[in-house]
C-alpha cells in the first residue's frame, strides 16, 4: 500500500533572475531527479520561474524562533562529517516564505545555524532551513526550454486573458440580454 | 541569538517545559497578534486536529473536483476551450497536490489522506457529486462553484497555519482564472442561440442550490466556527460567505437575462443583502453521506486512477533503486 509514499522534497522556485530562489511547497518522489521533473509539474504551470530547486525534506534542518527560545531546538545529524557547505533560508515575515539568503560552511547543521545567524543576522529569521549544498539537486540553464518555455505560451492560464468587465459593459450597451428584444 | 542557541541542550530541556495552559495563552496571543503558526511551533491538539480535517478535504475536493470537468474535455466545442479546460484541470490535480503537502506538515501522511479518500472515509465538498449533464455546465461550474471557493479559499489565505495560507495564496492566484473563463462562457453564451440560452438556463438551475450548500451548515448548525474563528483559522462564518455569494452572483445572473430557481430570492432595500429562500439541508446531508447522485461514480473513478497508475510508480521506484545502486 506504501507505493506512492516517497520521500519529501522541498521546492524552491525562482521567479525571475533578479529574485532569489523561494520555497513554493513539496513534493513526493522516489529520488531528486524525478522530484525536480514533478516539482515542474506542480509549481510550474505559469510563466513565472527561470529556476527550481528540490531539497530532500530530510536533509534540511529547521529552526523556528520559538524552538530556539524555549531552548530545545530539535537537532539533527549533529556528528560531522568534515566541514561542507550549507544553504541557508531564511523566513522574514509572518506571511513570508523561505528564502534563500546564502552559503555557509560548517561542520554540522547546528553549527551551520550558528554561522548562519551571525553571517545573516538583519532582518531577524522567524524561521531558518539549513540543507547541505551538495543535497539539493537543480535544474540547469539548458533545461529552461524544456521546463519553463512551454508555460510562456498559454495566456489563458492567467485570469487578466478573460476581458469580463469590456464584454458585461459591451452586452449593456447593447441592450443586455436579448431577452429585452425579442 | 547566539546566546538562545547555545542553551539549545536537547538533553536537558525537557524537564523546563511550560505547562499547557500557558503555552494556549502564548499561541493564542500569537495569533491575536496576526503571527502565523509555522510546523515545529507548539500548537493545541484540537488546532493540529481540526487543519488536518480541513486540508485534507479541500484537497480531496481538488481531486475529484477534477471529474465533472475532465468529462467534458474530449467534448469541448474548439480548441480554445479544450486548452481552457485542459488547463483548469490540470490546476486542480496541483491545488490537490500543494494541499496534501500543506496537510502533511501537520504529522498526516498523503498516504494516509488517499487511503482515506479511496476508502470513502473522507469527505470532500459535497457539490463534486453532481453530474455535468451539458456544454453549459462547464460554464456554470466555473462561474459558481469556483466562484464560491474563492470566497472561501481568500478567507482561508489569511489563516494562522503558514504552510495553508501559503498554498492558499498560491491556489487563488491561479483560481481567478478558473471563475472568469467560466463567466465569460457564459455572457457570451447568454448572446447566443435560443437552444444555447436554454442550455444554460438549465444548468444555472441545476448548480444553483448545490453551490450554496457548498458553505455549509447555517452558523447555528456550525458548531466548529468559534473556535476556528478564534484561532484565526476560519475568520468568516458559513452564512456571512453565501450571502456575500449570492450578493455577487444573483444581480449579474438576473442582468443578463436568466433567472435563479429560488421564488424568495429578492434584494432587500434596508440592508442592501441579496435574500435568498430555504436550503434542502436534508438533501445536503444526503449527499455529503455518501448518497448523492455521482458519489460512488466519482469514488469508483479514483480507485481506478490509483490502480491503473500502480505500474507507473513501481518503474519509478524501480528506476531510482537502480539509480541509487550505480
Amino acid at each position: 500500500m506504501s507505493d506512492t509514499q516517497w520521500p519529501r522534497f522541498e521546492v524552491f522556485k525562482q521567479d525571475s533572475h533578479a529574485d532569489r530562489h523561494a520555497g513554493v511547497g513539496s513534493v513526493h518522489a522516489p529520488d531528486g531527479e524525478m522530484a525536480l521533473l514533478i516539482a515542474r509539474d506542480v509549481f510550474v504551470r505559469r510563466p513565472d520561474c527561470v529556476s527550481l530547486w528540490v531539497a530532500p525534506a530530510q536533509r534540511i534542518s529547521s529552526f523556528t524562533v520559538q524552538q530556539l527560545a524555549s531552548a530545545a531546538p530539535p537537532l539533527r545529524g549533529s556528528h560531522g562529517r568534515g566541514p561542507e557547505s550549507f544553504e541557508v533560508f531564511k523566513k522574514v515575515h509572518h506571511k513570508g516564505v523561505h528564502t534563500h539568503v546564502g552559503q555557509v560552511t560548517a561542520e554540522t547543521p547546528f553549527d551551520a545555524l550558528r554561522a548562519a545567524c551571525q553571517d545573516f543576522a538583519e532582518p531577524p529569521a522567524h524561521v531558518w532551513w539549513l540543507v547541505p549544498s551538495a543535497s539539493l539537486v537543480r535544474s540547469e540553464p539548458a533545461d529552461s526550454d524544456s521546463f519553463f518555455e512551454p508555460a510562456l505560451h498559454k495566456p489563458f492560464r492567467d485570469q487578466a486573458f478573460y476581458r469580463i468587465q469590456t464584454l458585461l459593459r459591451r452586452l449593456k450597451k447593447a441592450g443586455l440580454a436579448q431577452k429585452d428584444g425579442e | 541569538m547566539r546566546e538562545q542557541v547555545a542553551m539549545g541542550d536537547a538533553s536537558t530541556a525537557q524537564s523546563s517545559r511550560p505547562d499547557e495552559a500557558v503555552l494556549l495563552r502564548q499561541f493564542e496571543a500569537r495569533i491575536a497578534r496576526g503571527q502565523k503558526i509555522e510546523p515545529g511551533d507548539w500548537m493545541p491538539e484540537e488546532y493540529r486536529r481540526q487543519l488536518i480535517r480541513m486540508i485534507s478535504q479541500h484537497a480531496h475536493s481538488e481531486i475529484v473536483g477534477m471529474l465533472p470537468e475532465g468529462e467534458w474535455i474530449t467534448r469541448a466545442p474548439n480548441l480554445r476551450r479544450k486548452m481552457i479546460l485542459l488547463a483548469k484541470v490540470q490546476d486542480e490535480g496541483g491545488h490537490g497536490q500543494y494541499l496534501y503537502h500543506a496537510a502533511e506538515t501537520l504529522g498526516v501522511t498523503r498516504e494516509e489522506m488517499i487511503d482515506g479518500l479511496l476508502s470513502g472515509r473522507a469527505k470532500y465538498s459535497s457539490i463534486f457529486n453532481y453530474p455535468s449533464l451539458t456544454w453549459a455546465d462547464m460554464g456554470t461550474i466555473g462561474w459558481f462553484v469556483d466562484g464560491a471557493a474563492i470566497l472561501n479559499q481568500t478567507m482561508l489565505a489569511k489563516c494562522s497555519y503558514g504552510p495553508y495560507a501559503r498554498a492558499m495564496v498560491r491556489i487563488c492566484a491561479e483560481e481567478s482564472f478558473h471563475m472568469k473563463q467560466g463567466k465569460e462562457m457564459i455572457l457570451l453564451m447568454s448572446q447566443g442561440t435560443p437552444a444555447q440560452r436554454a442550455m444554460v438556463q438549465d444548468a444555472i438551475d441545476r448548480w444553483w442550490q448545490p453551490t450554496l450548500m457548498m458553505f455549509g451548515p447555517h452558523d447555528k448548525d456550525s458548531p466548529n466556527t468559534p473556535t476556528l474563528a478564534r484561532w484565526g483559522i476560519k475568520t468568516k462564518t458559513n452564512d456571512e460567505l453565501r450571502q456575500t455569494f449570492v450578493n455577487q452572483v444573483a444581480p449579474e445572473v438576473l442582468a443578463i437575462g436568466f433567472t435563479l430557481p429560488d421564488p424568495h430570492l429578492h434584494r432587500d432595500e434596508a440592508s442592501g443583502n441579496w435574500v435568498y429562500g430555504p436550503i434542502d439541508w436534508d438533501e445536503f446531508w444526503r449527499v455529503v453521506g455518501g448518497d448523492g447522485p455521482c458519489n460512488r461514480q466519482r469514488l469508483a473513478v479514483r480507485r481506478k486512477a490509483h490502480e491503473d497508475g500502480r505500474w507507473v510508480r513501481a518503474a519509478l521506484q524501480a528506476y531510482a533503486e537502480r539509480q541509487a545502486q550505480s
